[in-house]
């Protein structure tokens, strides 16, 4: 498992070279920005469950079949199945983007997750609809932009000082982009 | 490779849990003190062929013997590739600075260096020797901060002991 830091220095001993100047300074960066990404993690990890219930509804809203006799979330067993799954998959994007690495969720979960979910007959553009409305829920708590029409009844906003989380957001976005690739 | 973060990615991911907010003050912890580390491996970075040549001329200077026929710094290669060995020790302490653990040295550095010395027949005193030299050389703050100093001598020191 690598994070920001372990990746910079695996890369420059492939080119047997210091680490100075322009990598250094992408580092300086991710340390000066670092209450930011312990920001994003807590928010999400503080909403997880809120996240994961909203994905996996909304993924059902949209697919009723799914919850009729023989769909995939059809008894309560495999339907608890999904939101456990949800709640792996968003656990291990909060890993990577506390450690700013996607290796940690590379490695230890989208790793033959396709051929797991083909094999057990895992709709993957559910699943993958899901994931997507997990990034949505997600980048909104980042920015603490979301709004209550939005989060209806559930509807929650965390304390956090405002500032530009353009960089998180994308960062973050793209290991939920990554899943997401990874299931199609 | 070990490093703080990585530490409490691991420790969170076996009892399955979301980073809790102890795991955050960690991690936060380490950011607070990676700016003096980021410094000297910068500084390091920029100097780090005089550096590593300033040891090695100190070592030879002290084992001149290694300069006789058939010894380790007889000839142009062995000498180059002394050289060498000392630039490598610093690159990895660079590395060292800048994940903020012994993980670049342990595993690319101090395994296995004891039974590849003792193979080719290569005392360690006179990298003992080196490595000592640019312990000593450094000083705040001519070269660097004294916090940067700090752990950059403490990196050297690593090394220096896994050698005696």
């Amino acid at each position: 498992m690598l994070d920001a830091f372990s990746r910079a220095v695996v890369s420059a001993d492939s080119k047997t070279a210091c680490i100075g100047g322009n990598e250094l300074q992408s580092l300086k960066n991710f340390i000066s920005e670092g209450n930011k990404r312990l920001d994003a993690v807590n928010t999400i990890a503080s909403n997880a469950s809120c996240i994961v219930s909203d994905a996996v509804a909304g993924m059902i809203c949209e697919n009723q079949g799914l919850i009729q006799a023989g769909g995939n979330c059809y008894p309560n067993r495999r339907m608890a199945a999904c939101l456990r799954d949800g709640e792996i998959v968003l656990r291990y994007i909060t890993y990577a983007l506390l450690s700013g690495d996607a290796s940690v969720l590379e490695d230890r979960c989208l790793n033959g997750l396709k051929e797991t979910y083909t094999a057990l007959g895992v709709p993957l553009q559910s699943t993958g609809r899901a994931v997507g409305i997990m990034k949505a829920a997600s980048l909104a708590h980042i920015n603490n932009n979301n709004t209550e029409a939005n989060g209806g009844k559930r509807f929650r906003k965390m304390e956090m000082k405002d500032g530009d989380c353009s960089a998180i957001t994308s960062e973050a976005a793209s290991y939920f982009d990554r899943v997401i690739s990874a299931l199609s | 490779m070990k490093s703080v973060v990585t530490t409490v990615v691991t420790a969170a991911d076996a009892a399955g849990r979301f980073p809790t907010t102890s795991d955050l003050e960690s991690v936060q912890g380490s950011l607070q003190r990676a700016a003096a580390r980021m410094e000297a491996a910068e500084k390091l970075a920029g100097n780090i062929d005089q550096v590593a040549q300033e040891a090695y001329d100190a070592c030879i200077k002290k084992y001149s013997y290694l300069n006789n026929d058939g010894e380790a710094n007889s000839n142009d290669t062995f000498k180059s590739k002394c050289l060498r060995d000392v630039k490598h020790y610093m690159r990895l302490v660079n590395y060292c600075l800048v994940v903020g653990g012994t993980g670049p040295l342990d595993e690319w550095g101090i395994a296995g260096q004891r039974e590849v010395y003792r193979s080719l027949n290569l005392p360690t005193a006179p990298y003992v020797e080196a490595l000592t030299f640019a312990r000593n050389r450094g000083c705040a703050p001519r070269d660097m901060s004294s916090q940067a100093l700090v752990e950059y001598n403490a990196l050297l020191d690593y090394v220096i002991n896994s050698l005696s």
